[in-house]
Parts: C-alpha cells; sequence; structure tokens
C-alpha cells in the first residue's frame, strides 16, 4: 500500500471485477412491502372523496384560516376566564391520573407472572386491554350520559382509560424484577405482603412513578381534547370561539394551550430524568434539577 | 461484618428517617391533590350513585341487526381504517427526511435543527383534535379533514421518535463516508439510513396503531369515520347501539395491535 488509486482508476478497477450482484430475497421483500403500502395507500385515498381540485386548494383555505388568527386576541379570551379553563384541562388530568395510579398499582401486581397465578393474571391482563382499546373521548362520551357533564365525568373517564396503559408497563416493569429481594424478604419469614412491600415495590417504584408523570403529560392534551364534547377545561372554549367564528380568539387559546403543554412536559420529563436517574444524596440534587429545569442539563441525558 | 455482631447483640441498626426534600415533596403533593380534587368536583358520592341512574337501562340488549348492518357501522369502520392508513404513510413519509434534519447527528447545519425543533414541538403541543376541528372548519367537514389532521399530527410524533433514534446511531459511517468525500445528502443516505431503518418501520407500525386509535374519535368534531355514528348516536341517547359499536371498534383494534406488536417484536 504505498498509494491509494486516483478515483477513476478505482472505478475502472471495480468494473473489470464486476460489482457483486445484490441478493434476490431481500430485494423481492422490500418490493412486496412497497406493493403493499402502495396498495394500501391507494385504496385509503379512494375512500376520503378527494379531488384534485380539494387538493390543491386546502392548503390555501388551511393558510388562510392560519392568517386570520393573527394577531391573537388575548385581552377577550382572558377575560372570558381563559386562564381558568387550561388550569381546569391540568386540574383534570392530574385527578385523572391520580386515580389511575391508585387503582393501576395494585392490578399491575395482579396481572404479573412472577406475583399472582395464572388465574388471577390472564383476566387482569384482559382487563387492561379491553380497557386501552376504549379511546378516552368515548369512555367520556358514555360517562357523560350517566354522571352529570362537567370536569369530575372528564377526570373520571381520563382515570379510567388510563387504567389500562399504566396497568401494563407498570405489570411489566414488575415482572423484569429482580427475584434476589424477594426471596431475601421469604428467608426472612416474610409474609406476600412483605415481599411485595419490601422486596418488589423499591425496586420498580421509581419507574413505575416515572410512567405515572408520563401518563400525566399524555392526560393534559387529552383533558384539553375532553373540553370539545363538555367534559370541562379550555376544549370548550375552542369549540366556542370557532362557533362563533372568533379567530383571533381562537388563536389566543391555541397559544395558551400550547404554552401550557409545553411548560408541562418540560417540567414533567425534568422530573422524570431525575427519578429514573436517582438521587445521589448530596446537596446538589436539588440544584441540579432546577438546571434541568432551565434546560442546561442536556448533557445528562446520554 | 460489624453489621452482622451489631445484630447479634439485638441492637437493631436506626431506621433511616426521610429526608426533609422527600417530606416537603410529599407534603406538596397530598396539597395539591386534594386542591385539584376539590377544583374538578371530586366525589366520593358518585361511585354509589351512578350505578342507580336510570340511563344504565339504555346500555342493553345491543341490538345486533343494527350494529351489523352495512351501512350503519362497517362502512364507517372502514373509512376509519382509510384514514389511519393515508395518515401514517404521509406523516411517516414525510418523517423521514424531516427527522434527519431535526437530529444533531445528521443536521446539514445548526439553524436547520433548531428551526425544526422548535416548530415540531409546537405542532406536537396541540393535541390531536384541535387539530382536527381547525381542519374541518378551514377545510369542510368529512374524512378528508381528518386525514389531513393525522397527517400533521403522526408526522409530529413520527419525527420525534424518530430523531431521537437517529441521535443514538451509530456516527462511524457517517464519518467514514464524509472522509471518503461523499456530500451530506449521500453520507447519511449510506451512513445512517441502514442502520437505523427497522426501528423507523417500527415506529410507524406503532404510529398506525396511534392513528387507528386517534381516528376512531376523529369523528365527534366532524372529521369523517366511525367517531361521526357515536356522536349521532350520543345525541339520541342510544347508548346500546354506541356499546354494539365499542364491540367491534374493541376487536378490530385488538387484532390490529396483536398483529403490528408480533410484526415489531420481529423487528427490533
Amino acid at each position: 500500500m504505498t498509494a491509494t488509486l486516483p478515483p477513476d482508476q478505482a472505478d475502472a478497477a471495480a468494473t473489470e471485477t464486476g460489482r457483486i450482484p445484490r441478493p434476490l430475497r431481500p430485494r423481492l421483500a422490500r418490493l412486496a412491502v412497497f406493493l403493499v403500502i402502495a396498495v394500501g395507500f391507494i385504496w385509503g385515498v379512494s375512500g376520503l372523496d378527494v379531488s384534485w381540485d380539494r387538493l390543491r386548494t386546502a392548503p390555501s383555505e388551511a393558510w388562510a384560516i392560519l392568517k386570520l388568527m393573527w394577531p391573537p386576541d388575548f385581552a377577550t379570551v382572558i377575560e372570558r376566564g381563559a386562564i381558568g379553563k387550561v388550569l381546569e384541562s391540568v386540574y383534570i388530568a392530574w385527578i385523572g391520573t391520580v386515580i389511575a395510579a391508585t387503582l393501576s398499582l395494585p392490578l399491575a401486581f395482579l396481572a404479573s407472572n412472577n406475583i399472582s397465578p395464572t388465574v388471577v393474571r390472564l383476566p387482569i391482563r384482559q382487563l387492561f386491554n379491553v380497557i386501552r382499546a376504549v379511546p378516552e373521548l368515548i369512555v367520556a362520551v358514555v360517562l357523560l350520559g350517566v354522571v352529570p357533564l362537567g370536569a369530575w365525568a372528564g377526570a373520571l373517564a381520563i382515570g379510567l382509560h388510563s387504567i389500562g396503559t399504566l396497568g401494563k408497563l407498570s405489570s411489566e416493569e414488575i415482572e423484569s424484577a429482580a427475584h434476589g429481594p424477594v426471596e431475601a424478604v421469604e428467608a426472612c419469614g416474610g409474609t406476600f405482603i412483605s415481599r411485595v412491600r419490601w422486596g418488589v415495590l423499591p425496586q420498580v417504584l421509581p419507574q413505575i412513578a416515572s410512567y405515572w408523570l408520563f401518563r400525566f403529560e399524555i392526560n393534559v392534551r387529552a383533558s384539553a381534547v375532553l373540553g370539545m364534547i363538555g367534559a370541562g377545561g379550555i376544549g370548550s372554549e375552542l369549540i366556542a370561539q370557532l362557533r362563533f367564528r372568533n379567530f383571533p380568539e381562537v388563536g389566543a387559546v391555541l397559544i395558551i394551550t400550547v404554552a401550557a403543554v409545553v411548560f408541562i412536559d418540560t417540567v414533567s420529563s425534568a422530573i422524570r430524568k431525575r427519578i429514573i436517574a436517582g438521587g445521589s444524596g448530596d446537596p446538589s440534587r436539588l440544584m441540579a434539577l432546577v438546571g434541568d429545569l432551565a434546560g442546561s442539563g442536556r448533557s445528562a441525558r446520554a | 461484618m460489624t453489621d452482622a455482631t451489631a445484630s447479634g447483640t439485638g441492637e437493631r441498626p436506626a431506621k433511616p428517617r426521610p429526608k426533609p426534600l422527600t417530606f416537603l415533596v410529599t407534603i406538596g403533593l397530598v396539597v395539591w391533590t386534594v386542591f385539584t380534587a376539590r377544583e374538578v368536583g371530586f366525589r366520593w358520592s358518585t361511585f354509589v350513585t351512578v350505578w342507580t341512574n336510570p340511563l344504565w337501562e339504555k346500555f342493553w340488549p345491543i341490538p345486533w341487526e343494527w350494529v351489523l348492518d352495512r351501512d350503519n357501522v362497517i362502512d364507517p369502520l372502514i373509512e376509519t381504517f382509510q384514514i389511519a392508513i393515508v395518515a401514517t404513510v404521509i406523516g411517516c413519509g414525510l418523517a423521514l427526511p424531516a427527522a434527519f434534519a431535526m437530529s444533531r447527528l445528521t443536521a446539514p447545519n445548526s439553524p436547520t435543527y433548531w428551526v425544526s425543533r422548535i416548530v415540531m414541538s409546537i405542532v406536537r403541543a396541540v393535541p390531536d383534535l384541535f387539530w382536527a376541528k381547525l381542519l374541518v372548519t378551514a377545510i369542510g367537514i368529512g374524512a378528508f379533514a381528518g386525514a389531513w389532521a393525522l397527517s400533521i399530527f403522526s408526522f409530529a410524533v413520527m419525527v420525534k421518535l424518530f430523531s431521537e433514534t437517529v441521535d443514538g446511531a451509530d456516527p462511524g459511517p457517517l464519518e467514514a463516508a464524509r472522509a471518503a468525500g461523499s456530500r451530506h445528502v449521500p453520507a447519511v443516505r449510506t451512513g445512517v439510513l441502514p442502520t437505523v431503518l427497522p426501528s423507523y418501520v417500527a415506529y410507524a407500525l406503532y404510529v398506525f396503531e396511534l392513528n387507528i386509535r386517534a381516528s376512531i374519535v376523529l369523528g365527534l368534531v366532524g372529521a369523517g369515520g366511525i367517531g361521526r355514528i357515536v356522536e349521532a348516536q350520543r345525541t339520541f341517547f342510544n347508548f346500546d347501539r354506541i356499546l354494539g359499536i365499542l364491540v367491534i371498534v374493541f376487536v378490530v383494534v385488538f387484532v390490529i395491535e396483536q398483529i403490528s406488536v408480533a410484526l415489531r417484536r420481529r423487528l427490533v
């Protein structure tokens, strides 16, 4: 190896030896996947009554609405209590998450293969699946029939729906817990309850608590949406303003919602990061949390 | 070993006390929860009174002949799938280049990185049904607006998930391609794309699941699909029909999810 070949000679060498033909089977598989996606896409578009005309005009119509929203009219919506409604959405999400966390934790233990027998486990698993498959809006539609309209119905709907995901994630966490501590408690003569309380719970609680927080972030969005069908919160304000085509007010509602969601996401993900990393017990911990909140702890993620 | 002798003498080690910070946080959380519970009107009595509501009688029996009628449920459900498929293909297709622009590893330059990051977090912060409602207002009621809304939302979610994978990709092949004199796009195409493609497909399947769930409720704001029927029946308190729709939706969503999970497990 005295010198590298100039590019054109290297190319010539490659063509002389002949390129290695690509293997056939992966290529056929790739072609099949593309065909399936293309056929599915065309079938899908065929059902959406899309005309070339609509495709062409839709972006400009959407853009026109967006322009109408600027400048946003904060004064009117704040006077109508938009801030209180955003807060109400946050409260609904919090209470929903608390309900779901309280109910899902014991259920998750009953759904884990290292804790409970198959007879108990399988029905609870299926229960989680059933709950997860029903969107919270549909839960809310049903609940609004039997519970008075308002924030409490929304919180119940969110709480019921979140049991499914939280239960599933928590039980997966419990199943992956190390068996050693459980055996240790058993060797000391611990009962079933103390095996769960001292053997398993301390191992899994940080991760499960971070799932709770994550769910809370999702639920803030969900509760904003629930307002649209009459379950309290900022969604009702959006609907009210859209009904009268008050676009500057709509813009303001959107900006307030986005600000609240982004704020909660940022705070909550910083806290989650601290929970998972664990406290080292040194006094700079609080400062590190503050640093995370301010966004300066970005390197800590890697 | 000193511990062993200590416990031998019957002296138990002192139980560690909770730290002041833990104490404060716990009290704070309890106070906050009680406060929010009051604000939303939490009532224990609901759990009792809800069962005595006469409306429960409207939930049963499920009118199967109505539910299984093609026009009532099956056709709107097909429309739901069409919305979800179109939205997934458009959203995930556009997300592929966008995610590369938004990852620190593959962003062509730092303004692109920051602008795309900020725009994406704003798009994601608007809930999916808000998008649907806005687009229904802008371009009219129907599945077309729904497909638009879900495309935007799944684009934003996909970009977020996938750009994080690209962040974690091995920079070696990319550096090799650059060292060999490749321009930016071919370097990304040959250096990074092959290593992240399996997780791209897995995320796309996941986004498809999300879209199926979301497209079920789109109709509640007038954006097409099965939710349109739910909304129509809800105004007449036909809860038995809604329950029937729910059973069908559950079965279909469950089957799709099982297939998707099996596929994803093979990929990653």
